[in-house]
């Protein structure tokens, strides 16, 4: 198990560094010269010399990737010219409500779908089988910025049971901040994890152990509660921590209906305003968003199933 | 997500026997209707709309659903109803080639990956892994602001974002065949590599591909919406989903028919092929299903 | 004031300065400077079209910024709310033009800054102001103050401000904008020369409390402040880019004061969501379609104006615009000296000459290209003046670009059609001031070179009369058109929308003034 985390990790490490090298590379054939934009139409040549040697742009390319690399190991993603600030700082800033967004979003569709899953699952084909099986494969087909446009309208605007823009303030304000959003992120994913659950319900249920709880005259509640969803939450967990990547995208479109702060609202803006170390290292900070949260999904797999150890 | 060693390739028959398969299914049945209404309308587009879905009258802007404007106009008096069915022409134009161009790239390197030395296939798997990577939206951006917005653009981000779903697909369905009896018997038989690869694995292959397509077009075309949406599509005037949809944004409170009109379709075809493609998988492959 | 000020109501728009310093600020289509608010107690919510970038006045980059540092800061004088341009005592108990290169002030005892860095003397006036033109703060905003040569200090209060020449813009853009901004002396220098997002020392009606990037800035009333107290005791600012989300976030009583879509001016003009009112206010920004004259397809005179006369201008203020805004003669608004009553030629199309010019040309098969930021109002009316040219036989294709990418266009030599927007400060001169030769390819994207243009934008800066500066910068404005390189479109409108309980204090073009903000 020690050596299996290590390999996993050591992968997830190894894609990250090709990424980033990847990103790097790719945002500098970008068309835009960051030094003009900031300075503007009042540049003079020394004040557009001094700032490029700032952000190394009059190194050789492979040096200027060195230099970032190397600040990488230290913690440290560079300064952002335009405002002179860490951009660890600023990135460091927005992800928290990025986060929670995601979270939240995932917490509360993983709960329902799992819950409708099983439900499912413990009753197949009956009317409930089927009606959840239909909500199920209508809510996938909702992108999320077109419900979160639709939710605005509806739920912000004419009925005004929720805030319309920003992220809230305290507790309570924060996360009715959260409802619209999440709803629009997360309401795609119920039907999908339904139908996950529901699936490997039915798999694990056909499985000897489980004829072998029943043989031993255990409650279905309990074995469908206990044992059989124990098993059967696993494809959740691998989709979850694959579809970080999928929730990010997701969450970039609802920050922006919504006004809310955060890292896809960082990288957009960023982007257009050719901030190369904001944009690096906002979008580093998604990558390795991604890739943990994969490698941690397989080794949860890993724990629970320990067939899954030798995939890698 | 083992396909069975003895399927053979798949004949014409076998493509009447799945098509009969899936219109037993009512929601493969349902899933086929909406797309080959998609599909048709599209195809036809320029024969059944009722307006020229370019031709402006300001005069007549913004307006609600009417018998004259099914779906009212946009802020240039535009017929939505003809643009939304061009729309569907621009979404099939960007998804189909994208589709196909990731699964023909993912096919060929899944198969070098499955069939090849080990270096080259943990080589690609780490290509594979590091795109997959990038949240989609943020690569997206960036390679448009790299080459500038069009529908070629979108096409290729598209594409470069699928392929490591086909790659890993495909890979991993070459390795399970590699190792089955009848390709063993082959090569014990002498045949090359080019047979082995195009004639028996090829197909097998194929089929779990075209399932996976199916299912993904409805992804393809929210990204392109999305991208539109976030003005980042193909060029006015040219008519698309998303388009409209940013516009029926800015206009919301204007009229809300844009919006209505840009976000039918989008949820009409993700659940049409998304019920096609399930039934399909079914269909062609059961045992796909719980490993999807 | 003395000057000219008084006698021409400007109007202005700080946008302009945000375009150029950062390229993104215009990009926000359609915001200049909104303001949100919602009464909640006794804090007012106010809507920017963009989040602070500094706190430095030598770096603002432009209505962001002001909107913060305006109240955290005090000027000599303040532009005064109202409908016409005009401006108000504030740190000053006294100015008074001597002559046209020398100005004598004198300041309020009553001013201190915080942070214990003691009274605010005419040192600070002078540290301030010559900072801004020395060269090693390297401060985008230089141009602004123009001619100033320096600042004598008379006395603990007193001082002086010399010109080099005369400066017409100083009473409009010079003391009571950007950099008007006074900041103590003392803690820049302990801080290094250099402010960063966190102020150093603050002097006006409220303090910058607290900033939440991309989320909200806070002002918090002054303890200490002497003057006539504000009426809120908070202020937060969010910025909110896009306006119909900024609108959304008002009707849902979230926002006190904000700029609106011109899309929305019908619909509040009807009536306003809780108990709101609307305020329509014109605008300084101006509209328009250039021309790259160093583009081998329109090197011929006589296909520019054909383009000229077959862009239609009603429609497109009609369909992007919902008849909602009025037709412009040229870079130079209406209440600002040099305004054109009339353009050369009318905002009609007149298709039946333009059809004529392009024979006359010569031209056959002619395709060419616009370039447009990304947003629905630009896109609209690129795609009418596409529908209109091809209705003389010119074929247009629409490039759609994000805003980066848009704003590079100066270097762009493929560049032929450009439909571009530029805000304003009220003073003609800072209009002129990107077309002239010296900013080919760098803001004067159409490559435009007249010498005598040139010569009228720099003579028209050190001409105080008010009348003859008008025909200067008219003049000048006829030369652009006769070019053949611009096709003027409008200056836009600028409508605010604010909700009960709050009495806005704005500029001429709907800025708001938070620090004057009054509540009923």
């Amino acid at each position: 198990m020690v050596k299996y985390t290590i390999k996993r990790f050591g992968l997830a490490a190894l894609i990250l560094l090709v990424a980033v090298t990847t990103m790097f590379l790719m945002i500098r054939a970008v068309p835009g010269d960051p030094v003009s934009i900031m300075l503007g139409p009042r540049a003079t040549p020394e004040l557009k010399a001094i700032l490029t040697a700032q952000m190394a742009l009059d190194q050789p390319i492979w040096r200027q990737l060195l230099i970032y690399l190397g600040g990488l190991l230290r913690g440290d993603l560079g300064v952002d010219v335009f405002s002179q600030r860490s951009v660890s700082d600023i990135v460091f800033q927005q992800l928290p409500y990025t986060l929670e967004l995601i979270l939240v979003s995932i917490g509360w569709s993983a709960m329902l779908g799992i819950a409708m899953g099983a439900y499912a699952a413990a009753h197949p084909n009956t009317m409930i089988d089927r009606v959840t099986a239909a909500i199920s494969v209508s809510f996938i087909a909702a992108p999320a910025f077109v419900v979160a446009l639709l939710t605005l309208l509806v739920f912000a605007v004419k009925l005004q049971w929720f805030p319309a823009i920003g992220a809230g303030e305290g507790f309570a304000d924060r996360m009715s901040h959260l409802v619209l959003p999440s709803i629009a992120i997360g309401l795609s994913w119920v039907g999908y994890i339904a139908r996950l659950v529901r699936a490997s319900m039915l798999e694990v249920m056909g499985e000897s152990h489980i004829r072998t709880a029943r043989a031993f005259g255990l409650s279905e509640p309990r074995i469908v509660g206990i044992y059989a969803l124990r098993i059967a939450i696993l494809p959740v967990v691998t989709v979850i921590g694959v579809g970080m990547g999928f929730l990010l995208s997701s969450a970039v479109f609802t920050e922006i209906v919504f006004a809310r702060p955060g890292l896809g609202k960082l990288v957009i803006d960023s982007i257009t305003t050719r901030n190369y170390p904001v944009v690096m290292g906002s979008v580093l900070v998604s990558t390795a968003l991604f890739v943990i949260s994969t490698a941690l999904a397989d080794l949860i797999n890993a724990i629970l199933d320990p067939r899954a150890r030798a995939d890698l | 997500m083992t396909v069975a060693a003895t399927n053979t390739p798949k004949s014409q028959s076998e493509l009447g026997i799945i098509l009969k398969g899936v219109c037993k299914d009512p929601l493969g049945l349902m899933g086929l209707i909406i797309v080959g209404t998609i599909v048709i309308s599209a195809l036809l587009a320029t024969w059944i709309v009722p307006y020229d879905p370019i031709a402006m009258n300001i005069k007549d802007r913004m307006q609600g659903p009417s018998f004259a404007h099914l779906l009212g106009t946009d802020q240039l008096g535009r017929d939505t109803f003809s643009r939304v069915i061009m729309g569907g022409r621009v979404a099939l134009k960007v998804a189909l080639p994208a589709i196909f161009g990731a699964m023909a790239i993912g096919l060929t390197l899944g198969m070098i990956a499955g069939y090849g030395p080990k270096w080259l296939d943990n080589l690609l798997m780490l290509f594979f892994d590091t795109i997959r990577s990038f949240p989609t939206v943020m690569f997206a951006l960036a390679v448009v602001a790299l080459v500038g917005p069009s529908l070629q653009t979108v096409v290729i981000v598209v594409m470069a974002t699928s392929i490591p779903t086909y790659g890993r697909v495909a890979r991993t369905q070459t390795l399970t065949l590699r190792n089955s009896e009848f390709i063993l018997a082959e090569r014990s038989m002498g045949a090359k590599m080019s047979r082995i690869l195009g004639v028996h694995m090829l197909p097998n292959i194929i089929g779990v591909l075209a399932v996976l397509a199916a299912m993904d077009i409805p992804g393809v075309i929210a990204l392109e919406a999305g991208l539109s949406f976030l003005g980042l599509g193909v060029k006015p005037p040219t008519p698309s989903w998303g388009a409209l949809l940013k516009d029926g944004y800015a206009l919301i409170r204007q009229t809300p028919w844009l919006v209505i009109a840009g976000g039918l379709p989008i949820i009409l075809a993700t659940l049409g092929f998304t019920f096609l493609g399930e039934s399909l998988r079914d269909v062609v492959d059961p045992k796909l299903r719980k490993n999807r | 004031m003395k000057l000219e000020y008084a006698k021409i109501t400007m109007n202005r728009r700080s946008v302009l300065r945000g375009a150029s310093a950062l390229g993104v600020a215009a990009a926000l289509p359609a915001t200049f400077g909104s303001q949100a608010y919602a009464a909640d107690g006794n804090t007012l919510r106010v809507r920017s079209y963009g989040d602070m970038s500094t706190m430095d006045p030598a770096h603002s980059v432009g209505v962001v910024d002001e909107e913060i540092h305006g109240s955290v800061y005090n000027k000599l004088i303040q532009y005064k709310p109202g409908k016409e341009w005009g401006w108000q005592m504030d740190a000053a108990t006294m100015i008074e033009q001597v002559d046209p290169t020398h100005i004598k002030f004198a300041l309020r005892d009553d001013i201190g800054f915080t942070n214990g860095f003691g009274s605010m003397s005419a040192e600070d006036v002078k540290f301030s102001y010559e900072r801004i033109i020395d060269d090693a703060t390297a401060s985008p905003n230089k141009p602004d103050m123009g001619s100033l040569s320096h600042v004598e200090v008379t006395g603990e209060r007193e001082g002086t401000i010399v010109l080099n020449a005369p400066f017409a813009p100083l009473w409009s853009i010079a003391l009571p904008y950007i950099t008007g901004n006074i900041v103590s002396k003392a803690a820049v220098e302990a801080a290094g020369g250099r402010i960063g997002t966190d102020p150093v020392a603050e002097s006006g009606p409220y303090l910058r409390s607290n900033w939440a990037p991309k989320s909200k800035t806070t002002l918090t009333r002054n303890p200490d402040w002497k003057g006539d107290a504000p009426a809120w005791d908070n202020i937060e600012i969010l910025p909110i880019d896009d306006e119909n989300t900024a609108e959304i976030g008002f009707e849902a009583g979230e926002i006190d004061f904000t700029r609106v879509s011109l899309g929305s001016v019908e619909r509040y003009r009807a009536g306003v969501p809780n108990g709101g009112t609307l305020i329509e206010n014109p605008s300084l920004y101006y509209l328009w379609v250039g021309m790259n004259l160093d583009h081998p397809k329109l090197q011929n005179k006589k296909l520019r104006q054909a383009i000229q006369y077959a862009i239609d201008v009603p429609s497109i203020l009609e369909a992007a615009y919902f008849g909602a805004v009025e037709a412009s003669t040229g870079i130079i608004a209406p209440g600002l000296a040099g305004n054109r009553a009339k353009g050369l030629i009318a905002p009609e199309a007149d298709f039946a000459k333009a059809a004529q010019l392009l024979e006359e040309s010569g031209e056959t098969n002619v395709s060419l290209t616009l370039d447009v930021i990304n947003k629905t109002t630009f896109t609209t009316t690129a795609q009418i003046i596409q529908a209109t040219l091809a209705s003389i036989g010119i074929a247009l294709e629409i490039n759609v670009l994000e805003s980066g990418a848009f704003w590079e266009s100066g270097s762009n030599e493929n560049l032929q059609l450009i439909l571009n927007r530029y805000s304003m400060t009220p003073d003609p001169y800072y209009a002129t001031s990107w077309f002239t030769s010296e900013q080919a390819g760098i803001w004067n994207w159409e490559k435009f070179r007249n010498d005598e243009f040139d010569q009228i934008h720099k003579a028209a800066a050190e001409e105080t009369d008010v009348a003859k500066r008008a025909v200067m910068y008219e003049r000048a404005q006829d030369l652009m058109e006769e070019s053949g390189a611009y096709r003027f479109i409008t200056h836009e409108a600028s409508p605010v929308v604010h909700s009960a309980g709050v009495i806005p204090a704005l500029r001429p073009d709907g800025l708001g003034l938070y620090r004057y903000f009054g509540k009923t």
